[in-house]
């Protein structure tokens, strides 16, 4: 068939438009601030191989997952797919990458043949295993964590299959899990109409093979893209810091990065074997990372298709710290993803030094969990607010100020103030940029926050998970690190004790009144800060970013 | 003879249109002058006054209204030359106006910058007051606290205040209190808060629109006052009144107390002018879109209504004021023409404006736009681009498409053309799916008009990717928003946070809240515009959502539902709505409802100024074809000899046969192979898809019959 260039730029458009048109409906009918709010949640439309058209992704660590799992549903499946089924999927141990973030998919179907799949995942505010939440840091095996939902049918040929449905969210808490799943299920729908329009208009030939081309054009450009870097194998390690088990015990992350012509493998072999936690990946997870840190140093105007993703080789054996083995607890595998961007940005520093950043915050998140006095409901809140610090600089630019870990980039946002003060029964005091907390360079580091917020109610559980308050992270060419991480409370009352909890941790029964106090460090410089612009370093100084001090003892102002 | 004069100034020409009582029209377009557009404004009524042959003088004593579109905050937002702006908020929240909740819209583009804040943070000041979620003092606000503060802003030289403060939509005590400080002992400071700008929940909305009116308002106040003395120096005795961004038109003086309020104010026309348009030909919704040189805009009315949305942005600045919901890309006749490294062809959205401008233009631009492509393909007439002002050169257009694009594509001049013509028309169909299908309406049951010099030549493209089968051009379409103006109405919009279970909610509260906000739009209607009461209308609008969602629905709701507390009707109509919107109700759950805020519309009624209709006796349609010329046809792929009209002429009532191109001075109209055309009796084109119409289109034709072919 002859291709028609112009139809190419066409599908490619429309297929962008559909997954975002779900991320829209989802961002509206679902409950949990964690979809809702942060939208930490993603949409994608894949053909009838599984191979990825097109993603929405609010938070690209749950995405780069969603196609090999479709791989495994066709697999699993064969010929028993059919209009109107509902598949739903959290298992880390079939391409899953965490699991409380729980895909649906909805086979879509042209004239009785299947032509695609649409699918969204979120972050469910519960997934049962023992801690509401999901966060479990005393977790050694995965039912410890979660319950675990292989590919399995909610709806069959349209019809409801109440029975499992039933299964399911027996084992979750939370009801509103349910009616997010209702959410998920509503975007996919709408996946599923669009493309079915999109096909019945074009015909299946013209689709297949210019959804090719579409596939093959992506491909060139990051075959391009992976040729501009010098061919070479370059190598970069960082360390993951305490398991939850073993206080002072540090995991080595180790890349091993191949660059050949045009194409690029990531070999992480020599990673530290997996830990007796939940400070473990799913391999899939791991695979998002590696992708979504290469995407930050190419071209950002590349499709996201399968195209894309092609030139890109993974590989993480089994058993290591990015890849456990069944039954491992993995929950923690998602925050893996700032350590694995480090160590990719290590060892490419040499090569492309003009393309990678200084070191961004890792991140350090807590979870609260309790009844809200006033509703006499649970809530579950993952606090984003607290958890947001700033990139690192790169060549010509600062960092993002308060854009948060980069398995995110700025794709998840803060609750609004107000909102969170109805939803949860906490007070905040201060949510605001940390002076100094940039680091220092020609381009200064993104700025950090300080957060404070007065927890009421009584009785709060908080879950800590994270990382970052160990090792500061690094600046680059004489460019400095930034502050580390920090999270405190100070119980109520004159002498009332204060904690320091670990970076993983959960801590239960804390009183009202309590304040909760934390630090997100901002980015690494990069570049000396004795070049840095003065006329960027005053207004600095003039909007009490950078404190006097530090521009006349690091930055030389005089 | 009375007259009305609408005028939308735009950053090219100021657009004008005068009708008079007995409905003759005149339309006008001058250059713009963006030094002081107030010059621009006046040069127009001049140049109307001596088109209508009257002295300028008793032209000016016989206008009764003008009504004006204004792009100086809209300006002053795009290229950030807004007033010296600070911000005064709560203890411990200075950042929220910067942070923006931590988005970076371009997740994978690390050179992707923030936003520059309204407000710098040296001009952010916190101060020590607080009030809980339920609106309970914690910690009292002492005028003392904004002692330093006042220095600095003098010592500054800060022209404008904005102050917001946590939970104030429960609880505006400290507000108010700090606004009294501060106007008292800041002379010539424009003062404004969050109460009187958007009283309701979600602090970051509210800070950003409250600093948002802070930035343009003294530059807005600047300019309406520049225009009142020059209007008053003209003895204009007539009524001034300016549009706004949801529709509605206001007098002056209330847009100085919420300037934030105008800055859709040119747009915003183009779907009231098309509810009226539709309503002319028994319509009830459409879609207006509206091409210029480098955006296209995209709206929607619903039941002769504009569809308003509180969720717009403009240059990242987030506003949630009920602005009308209108959908900017990047496509225009500038926009050009590039290759993408994985040799893919793409439209825009960058755009050669309007210097250099297309290279056809022959003012220096080099990379082909939208325009070349349109002239190659033979829709435009070289030799009468806005009437022959503007001689284009056809052989640069197409030595600049071989060069750049043609070559690396590997296609010939023509069929690049053509490409560029299908993929900018497939961008700009996407801004209509998203205005219309993203919504949940289908584009198919909507009478599609077209607005602007370009759209006409690009809609029965977008149209048919959207499978709708009709479009409409209007008479006046290249003015199409100095025309909306003229039929806006008195417009007033208020909000009260109530938040609250349906279990929970307090009869007393709830019509009182409602009663407070009609009050308030009555004092602004009859007593400041001076609006008879039987003209006024009230529409109340519920934000309401299912308890344990986050994200709320406006629904409207009547005003008698409203004061007989009818709760089970507004429910009923609650599931209605989210089904619509989102595929599922969870009414049969018997999930229960709860409350967010309570808005009023209040609504003025204004004069329509009545169009005539044309001639009875059209000369005869042959007479109208100037000349034969190739154009492309999409369905065949290649050039034709089609008859190329002259759409000046009375051609009303005729039927013309497409494939051909109508040519007016202001617009072209390429109507493709498989459609037709009529001209209506206001000299309206309406062209239509010949499959689904083959009796012809008769004018009053509902298109509901016509979905039924």
């Amino acid at each position: 068939m002859n291709i028609d260039k112009i139809l190419v730029s066409i599908f490619q458009r429309a297929f962008k438009s559909i997954t975002e048109e779900m991320s829209i409906s989802l961002t509206k009918t679902t409950r949990s601030p964690i979809l809702c709010e942060a939208k930490d949640f993603v949409t994608g439309l894949y053909d009838a191989k599984g191979q990825m058209l097109e993603q929405k992704e609010n938070l690209p660590i749950l995405s780069f997952s969603l196609g090999p799992v479709c791989k495994v549903i066709i697999e699993q499946y064969g010929n028993d797919i059919h209009e109107g089924d509902v598949i739903i999927h959290n298992d880390v141990f079939s391409m899953g990458n965490q699991n409380n973030d729980v895909a649906i998919f909805k086979p879509i179907f042209h004239n009785n043949i299947l032509v695609g799949w649409s699918a969204a995942k979120g972050h469910q505010a519960d997934i049962g295993g023992a801690v509401q939440g999901g966060y479990n840091p005393n977790a050694t095996e995965v039912w410890q964590e979660a319950i675990r939902i292989p590919a399995v049918k909610l709806y069959e040929k349209g019809n409801l299959r109440k029975d499992v449905w039933n299964l399911i969210f027996a084992n979750i808490r939370l009801q509103m899990v349910q009616e997010d799943i209702k959410a998920q299920i509503g975007a996919c729908t709408l996946g599923e109409r669009r493309l079915q329009a999109f096909v019945a208009k074009y015909g299946m030939e013209v689709f297949e093979a210019h959804k090719q081309a579409l596939f093959d054009s992506t491909e060139k450009m990051m075959r391009a893209e992976i040729k501009s870097i010098p061919n070479g194998v370059y190598e970069g390690e960082s360390m993951v810091y305490y398991d939850g088990k073993h206080k002072g015990s540090k995991f080595p992350i180790r890349a091993k990065i191949t660059v050949k012509k045009d194409e690029i493998i990531f070999d992480f072999s020599k990673s530290s074997p997996q830990t007796k936690g939940f400070v473990n990946g799913a391999y899939t997870s791991t695979c998002s990372a590696i992708t979504l840190t290469f995407l930050q140093m190419v071209n950002p105007n590349i499709p996201h298709n399968e195209g894309m993703i092609k030139p890109l080789k993974y590989i993480v054996p089994e058993g290591t710290i990015l890849n456990a083995s069944y039954p491992a607890a993995t929950t923690f595998g998602n925050h893996l993803c700032p350590q694995i961007a480090d160590s990719i940005f290590k060892a490419l520093g040499p090569a492309v030094p003009d393309r990678i950043t200084a070191g961004w915050n890792h991140l350090l998140c807590s979870l609260f969990t309790g009844i809200h006095p006033r509703t006499d409901k649970k809530y579950v809140d993952i606090c984003f607010l607290g958890l947001k610090g700033g990139s690192g600089a790169l060549k010509d630019d600062d960092g993002y100020d308060h854009i948060g870990m980069i398995d995110a980039s700025g794709g998840v946002l803060d609750q609004d103030y107000e909102m969170y003060e109805q939803q949860t029964p906490h007070l905040i005091i201060q949510h605001e940029y940390l002076k100094d907390s940039g680091g220092a360079g020609q381009w200064r580091g993104g700025l950090g926050t300080t957060t404070q917020i007065l927890l009421r109610g009584g009785d709060t559980t908080m879950v800590v998970f994270g990382d970052g308050d160990v090792e500061p992270n690094y600046g680059l060419f004489g460019g400095k690190g930034s502050v580390l991480n920090k999270i405190e409370l100070k119980y109520p009352g004159r002498g009332g004790k204060k904690l320091i909890p670990m970076s993983k941790d959960m801590i239960h029964g804390i009183p009202d009144g309590t304040l909760y106090s934390q630090i997100a460090g901002g980015g690494g410089g990069y570049g000396s800060p004795k070049k840095r612009d003065r006329d960027k370093l005053k207004q600095d100084v003039k909007n009490e970013v950078v404190s006097k001090d530090a521009a006349k003892n690091i930055y030389g102002l005089k | 003879m009375k007259y009305n004069v609408g005028i939308d100034i735009g950053g090219t020409f100021t657009d004008l249109i005068c009708v008079s009582s007995e409905g003759k029209t005149i339309v006008h377009k001058t250059l713009s002058t963006p030094q002081d557009s107030s010059i621009g404004f006046i040069n127009g009524i001049r140049e109307v006054a001596e088109m209508a042959d009257q002295p300028f003088e008793e032209f000016v004593s016989a206008i009764d209204t003008i009504v004006h579109g204004t792009t100086v905050a809209t300006n002053a937002l795009l290229t950030l030359k807004g007033a010296k702006t600070a911000l005064i908020t709560t203890k411990g929240f200075r950042d929220a106006l910067e942070m923006r909740r931590g988005i970076r819209e371009e997740q994978f583009n690390n050179h992707y910058r923030n936003v520059t804040p309204l407000a710098p943070r040296y001009l952010r000041f916190t101060v020590d007051e607080r009030i809980d979620s339920e609106g309970k003092v914690l910690t009292k606000f002492d005028e003392k606290e904004l002692l330093p503060v006042i220095k600095k802003i003098i010592a500054e030289k800060v022209e404008s205040v904005a102050v917001c403060f946590m939970n104030s939509y429960k609880n505006s005590s400290h507000e108010k209190q700090a606004v009294k400080f501060l106007r008292k002992n800041l002379k010539g400071v424009f003062v404004t808060a969050s109460f009187e700008v958007l009283p309701s929940i979600r602090f970051y909305e509210r800070v950003s629109t409250t600093t948002v009116s802070a930035f343009v308002g003294p530059i807005v106040a600047k300019y309406l006052d520049n225009l009142t003395n020059k209007l008053e120096s003209i003895n204009f005795k007539g009524t001034l009144l300016i549009m706004q961004s949801n529709g509605g038109v206001v007098v002056p003086d209330q847009v100085k107390k919420n300037p934030a309020v105008t800055v859709l104010s040119g747009p915003a026309a183009a779907p009231t002018a098309g509810a009226f348009y539709s309503q002319m030909l028994g319509y009830k919704n459409c879609i207006t879109v509206d091409m210029g040189g480098t955006s296209f805009d995209a709206a929607i009315v619903i039941d002769n209504q504009c569809v308003t949305s509180t969720e717009g942005n403009i240059n990242r600045y987030r506003i949630a004021l009920p602005s009308l919901d209108i959908i900017t890309i990047g496509a225009g006749g500038g926009s050009i023409g590039w290759i993408n490294e994985g040799g893919l062809l793409q439209m825009g959205p960058q755009s050669a404006g309007a210097l250099p401008g297309p290279v056809c233009y022959g003012r220096g631009g080099e990379i082909p736009a939208c325009t070349d492509a349109d002239l190659i393909l033979g829709y435009l007439n070289p030799d009468f681009f806005a009437g022959g002002k503007l001689q284009l050169n056809k052989a640069t257009a197409e030595k600049a498409i071989k060069d750049e694009l043609a070559s690396k594509l590997g296609l010939s001049v023509l069929e690049t053309a053509a490409g560029m013509f299908r993929i900018i028309n497939s961008n700009m169909a996407q801004g209509v799916r998203e205005i219309s299908v993203e919504r949940g309406y289908d584009p198919r049951e909507f009478l599609f008009i077209v607005a602007g010099g370009a759209g006409s030549i690009h809609s029965s493209e977008i149209c048919k990717e959207l499978e709708i089968p009709m479009f409409l051009v209007p008479n006046v379409s290249s003015i199409f928003c100095a025309a909306g103006m003229l039929l806006g109405d008195l417009k007033h919009d208020y909000i009260r946070s109530y938040f609250t279970s349906f279990k929970n909610l307090d009869r007393k509260k709830f019509l009182s809240l409602f009663n407070e906000m009609k009050e308030q739009g009555l004092h602004a209607l009859v007593v400041e515009e001076g609006v008879s009461k039987e003209k006024i209308s009230l529409y109340p609008i519920l934000d309401l959502r299912y308890v344990g969602q986050y994200h709320e629905v406006q629904l409207e709701a009547g005003w008698d539902d409203v004061m007989d507390f009818n709760l089970e009707h507004i429910f009923e109509l609650f599931h209605q709505e989210h089904n619509r919107q989102f595929g599922y109700s969870l009414k049969e759950e018997g999930t229960e409802m709860e409350l967010i805020n309570l808005r009023l519309r209040v609504i003025g009624k204004t004069e329509r100024p009545k169009f005539n209709a044309g001639y009875s006796d059209p000369v005869s349609i042959k007479s109208a074809i100037k000349e034969h010329r190739e154009v492309y046809i999409p369905e065949t792929g290649k050039m034709k000899s089609v008859a190329i009209y002259d759409g000046d002429m009375p051609i009303y009532g005729a039927k013309i046969k497409g494939p051909c191109v109508i040519e007016k001075i202001t617009t072209s109209v390429f109507v493709s192979e498989n459609y037709d055309c009529v001209v209506d009796d206001f000299g309206s084109f309406i062209v239509y898809e010949r499959e689904k119409f083959p009796k012809g289109y008769h004018l009053i034709q509902k298109l509901q019959e016509v979905n039924e072919y």
